[in-house]
């Protein structure tokens, strides 16, 4: 093989590198703000990228597979609202979205929210809903107490169970269980659906206190979860999420 | 009827498939993972060589099938293969219901998790720090985050195989490489485009 050949085959490559790299660069500097990338693992990319390239067009020519690849994060970022955690299937727990947090609610696709607060939420939040089809549902906690209703309370049985009707039923899905910060009053009726299912206590309140934050869980919460009738939840097991059903067998 | 799921557990993505995360297995949970997640393949992240009898006889039981990818922390060499391997094995739909698990199911597991919003969901930075820290228990872990953060990879996998929850991120991304491309046609004027763009 001359010296000729080698460079020709080489000559692609590098160009190809150089034009990654350079778009790497630029993208890390504007957009993360970040310190240019030391130049050991430029290298060690360069080798991962010749042998990735064998094998596409290997495994594109001979099997015919279309290939895609992973690389970098996307230059447009989705932002999780607060607290934000899947609980199951197309169920999700979160603070109150905020409209940074639109896009990244627009790929749940959700059908419903249930806001779990005696005010309102945020007009921007109602908006949302009401321009994407989403529906809000208030499930207050305390009906009677009005305005002046302290916040801090805890969640009524009323409310818990308005909730749970909610989200035992396959209907309403996707669904996201909201309120302020997403942590006392979401974790006392995820907490609640957990005991339906059967889970153990120590582990609905590992749960629980998992998005309580740096002042901790609230005992009155643990109690209230403790304290709550399961069978006050109707389930109509036509109507129930699968996972539902797996777990009352 | 009393489930007890393991340490730290949790979805991580539970649309088309699911994609559990948690800390090490006891026996005390196996029955829910036997009854409850349906498993086709544990992912085990962690520094632990030597699988316990009962796990191994569990796994063996249930036809699950185990992946040790060895990691004691993200400093260590060679740990951006390692993350590779477990990328491949998320991106494809045929490895579904996954559980990854590591000792305790906080940072090395959170590593896992962060990457993959990354990459494969688009997650900001800042939703990526907070979920590392709702489940290491409010503890920082500066070196796993850096890690995550910086952490870029070159893997080419099947289409046709990665999950729903990937996609539109990943085609995102190759679309932008596309808008790249042709503000950078050859050597010559790349690096004069470089001065020039914002």
């Amino acid at each position: 093989m001359s010296v000729s050949q080698v460079s020709k085959t080489e000559l692609p490559n590098s160009l190809d590198e150089v034009v990654r790299n350079l778009a790497a660069e630029l993208k890390t500097t504007t957009i993360e703000g970040t310190i240019p990338r030391v130049e050991e693992e430029e290298d060690e990319e360069e080798e991962e990228e010749e042998e990735d390239d064998h094998i596409y067009i290997n495994e594109e020519t001979e099997c015919g597979h279309k290939q895609i690849l992973v690389s970098h994060a996307p230059q447009e970022r989705i932002v999780p609202p607060l607290n934000f955690c899947p609980v199951e299937r197309f169920l999700y727990r979160s603070g109150q979205p905020s409209p940074v947090n639109f896009p990244f609610l627009l790929n749940l696709g959700l059908k419903t929210i249930i806001w779990l607060a005696n005010e309102e939420p945020q007009d921007t939040l109602l908006e949302f809903c009401d321009s994407h089809g989403i529906e809000l549902q208030f499930a207050a906690i305390n009906p009677d107490g009005g305005e002046d209703d302290n916040p801090w309370d805890g969640l009524t049985e009323h409310s818990i169970i308005n909730a749970l009707q909610t989200i035992v039923t396959q209907d309403n899905y996707p669904l996201l269980v909201c309120c302020g910060m997403g942590r006392h009053r979401t974790g006392t009726v995820i907490g609640c659906l957990r005991r339906i299912m059967g889970w153990n206590l120590a582990s609905v309140s590992e749960e629980y206190r998992r998005f309580t934050g740096s002042r901790g869980g609230r005992i009155l919460v643990e109690l209230l979860i403790e304290a709550f009738d399961t069978k006050l939840v109707k389930i109509n097991e036509e109507k129930a999420p699968e996972w539902l059903l797996t777990a009352l067998d | 009827m009393n489930y007890i799921p393991p340490l730290n557990f949790s979805p991580v993505v539970s649309t088309d498939v699911s994609l559990y995360r948690s800390g090490y297995p006891m026996a005390l949970n196996y029955s829910f993972i036997r009854d409850q997640l349906h498993l086709k393949t544990i992912i085990y992240i962690g520094d632990k060589n030597e699988l316990s009898e009962d796990y191994n006889e569990f796994l063996k039981g249930e036809g699950i099938q185990y992946h040790h990818i060895f990691m004691d922390s993200c400093r260590e060499e060679g740990v951006e293969e390692r993350m590779d391997q477990v990328l491949r094995l998320v991106l494809d739909v045929d490895n579904y219901p996954i559980l990854m698990h590591s000792n305790k199911g906080k940072h090395r597991v959170g590593i896992v998790v962060g990457i993959i919003r990354k990459l494969l969901q688009g997650w900001s930075t800042a939703g990526i720090y907070q979920e590392y820290g709702i489940f290491s228990g409010g503890l920082k872990g500066d070196a796993d985050l850096e890690f995550i953060t910086m952490f870029e990879t070159n893997l080419n996998v099947r289409m046709a195989k990665v999950p729903q929850f990937a996609l539109p991120c990943m085609l995102k991304v190759s679309n932008e490489a596309e808008l790249w491309k042709p503000s950078l046609p050859s050597n010559e004027s790349s690096s004069n485009s470089q001065n020039t763009l914002p």
